[in-house]
């Protein structure tokens, strides 16, 4: 896939996409893939345990709070029987290079 | 190298009930003061000390400006402190004294009733005060972090209690003389303590944490705002000794290159910001909000033609055209333009918060109608040049059409902001 996000399985990563590209930033009008806030979905197939890694365009984002509870649910949406853990980080902060093409076209840039 | 933080560093919202009070208490606000205005365009060729002009200036400097500073403030907070808000029952408290409070004191000044009536008012907003200020030191001395724009904010509270407790002295003296002269006789440092340490200080402090997050700019510099920060304070205190001292008024114009060099360096801020912001499109209110920039420029302006005029006296409308441009140019545009970023985001927040998944929502910007919003600009950008005019030629038709205009921008106002707070979810 042509974003740059880490996972240890393309298939169901391609799966849990599908549903976060319905999650938006609110301010900016687009979806947390695109605006390149995940960083990382893991699968434990065995555990049923699905582990993410996401960021904020900035650290005191009002959204926040919305925003990462709507990751999670929509990760549960496409992995009902599983454990769902999303994890925040701010290393390595967001910036406009983690955008997609798609995204800097809507962007206007 | 990915460091997770599970659920650390996420910002904690504050509650909207406690925010959206003071949003509809300064909307009527602003309705009433450009009503008022429309009333009584002759408070212009009077002096500034007169009924009808105090209480247009309270209802504009407490009810509209400063019960919205209020609400968002309450709402920004855990940004600006990057904590959480301290006490929702101290916000609640705020709210409900200064909400009796403000009316009472306006209807003082209206009626000119010197007694029991002004007290009263002056007392209650002095208790709504303290409480405010109590919730910012709790939030901000209970976070671990203390950025700059925390001290903004708390040394901005400072000076509000300052201001509402002098106004109260004020308003005391008028029958038991409790100050070597007259009120009067203070209105300037009363005014100053307000506009700079409270307004300006607040506005610069919020505005230049929200301007580069509404612009999605990385644009980030704690120097320039702690230069920024220092200049405006020691413009204020600079003004508060001359004026104690009695020393002539070309040193005034000291804390007046103060303050403008303060404002220039915001100007850059915000600039700066803009050059580097990620979104190219800028959306109307976010031009409000950078237009109300410019728009510091006027009131210096204003103040210092006064400062030239004045010892002749020959001019006095001219003050009058200083405190317009504040509270109906600068306060005014900074509102009508962050009231439309902040208070769609806090409903949005309250109504879409679990809902954001499996389909498109509206966006913030959806739940309040941009036609109008344009439409008011508009109207209000009208008003306000003509309005100056009015000011500058003392003509009551002028001057009419000018108010006219502004009374119909706050009917637009609050008509987005009604539909903004009514907005119902849409079935998903």
């Amino acid at each position: 896939m042509s974003l740059n996000i880490i996972t240890n399985d393309s298939e169901k990563c391609e799966i849990a996409l599908d549903g976060l590209y319905d999650v938006y930033d609110p301010e900016v009008g687009l979806n947390v893939v695109d605006l390149g806030l995940i960083y990382q979905i893991d699968f434990d197939e065995a555990e049923k345990k699905l582990d993410a890694t996401m960021t904020l365009t900035t650290q005191f984002c009002p959204m926040g709070e919305s925003i990462t509870s709507n990751v999670t649910e929509s990760l549960a949406s496409a992995y009902p029987d599983w454990q769902i853990n999303v994890n925040l980080t701010f290393e390595p902060p967001w910036d406009y290079s983690k955008i997609s093409p798609e995204g800097k076209a809507f962007l206007g840039r | 190298m990915l460091t997770p933080m599970m659920g650390g560093g996420l910002q904690q919202t504050t509650n909207y009930r406690v925010v959206l009070p003071f949003y509809i208490f300064a909307s009527i606000s602003f309705l009433v003061a450009a009503s008022l205005l429309l009333l009584h365009t002759d408070i212009i060729q009077s002096h500034y000390f007169n009924p009808h002009t105090l209480a247009i200036t309270h209802v504009m400097a407490l009810g509209w400006g400063t019960m919205i500073i209020f609400g968002a403030s309450h709402q920004l907070l855990p940004v600006l402190v990057e904590g959480k808000l301290d006490s929702n029952l101290l916000a609640y408290l705020t709210f409900i004294f200064t909400a009796i409070g403000i009316p009472v004191l306006a209807i003082g000044f209206y009626l000119f009733h010197t007694g029991a009536l002004l007290q009263t008012g002056a007392v209650l907003i002095n208790i709504g005060v303290i409480c405010y200020l109590a919730n910012v030191f709790g939030s901000a001395f209970k976070s671990h972090t203390k950025s700059v724009h925390a001290w903004f904010m708390i040394t901005a509270s400072l000076w509000l209690f300052s201001t509402t407790f002098f106004g109260l002295l004020l308003v005391f003296n008028f029958t038991q003389f409790i100050l070597p002269d007259n009120s009067v006789a203070y209105l300037s440092i009363h005014a100053h303590l307000g506009i700079i340490g409270w307004f300006l200080l607040m506005v610069i402090g919020v505005g230049s944490r929200l301007i580069p997050m509404f612009l999605i700019s990385k644009y980030n510099n704690p120097k320039a705002l702690w230069w920024i920060f220092g200049l405006i304070n020691a413009s204020l205190i600079s003004f508060l000794i001359f004026k104690i001292a009695d020393a002539p008024v070309a040193s005034y114009y000291f804390s007046v290159l103060l303050a403008l060099a303060a404002i220039a360096l915001f100007g850059r801020h915000c600039y700066k910001a803009y050059k580097v912001r990620i979104r190219k499109n800028v959306d109307e209110q976010m031009k409000t909000s950078l237009l109300s920039v410019l728009q510091m420029l006027l009131p210096i302006l204003a103040l210092v033609t006064t400062l030239a005029l004045l010892p002749a006296d020959s001019h006095p409308n001219i003050a009058l055209l200083y405190g317009f441009c504040i509270f109906f140019g600068w306060i005014t545009a900074i509102i009508m333009g962050m009231t439309f970023k902040t208070l769609p985001f806090i409903v949005w927040n309250k109504v879409y918060h679990k809902k954001a998944h499996g389909g498109k929502t509206p966006v913030p910007k959806d739940l309040f109608s941009e036609k109008v919003y344009h439409a008011m600009l508009l109207v209000y950008l009208f008003g306000f040049i003509v309005f100056i005019s009015g000011i500058i030629t003392l003509n009551d038709i002028i001057l009419k059409t000018g108010a006219a205009a502004l009374l119909a921008a706050a009917i637009l106002y609050v008509f987005n902001t009604g539909k903004t707070l009514l907005h119902q979810p849409k079935k998903l």
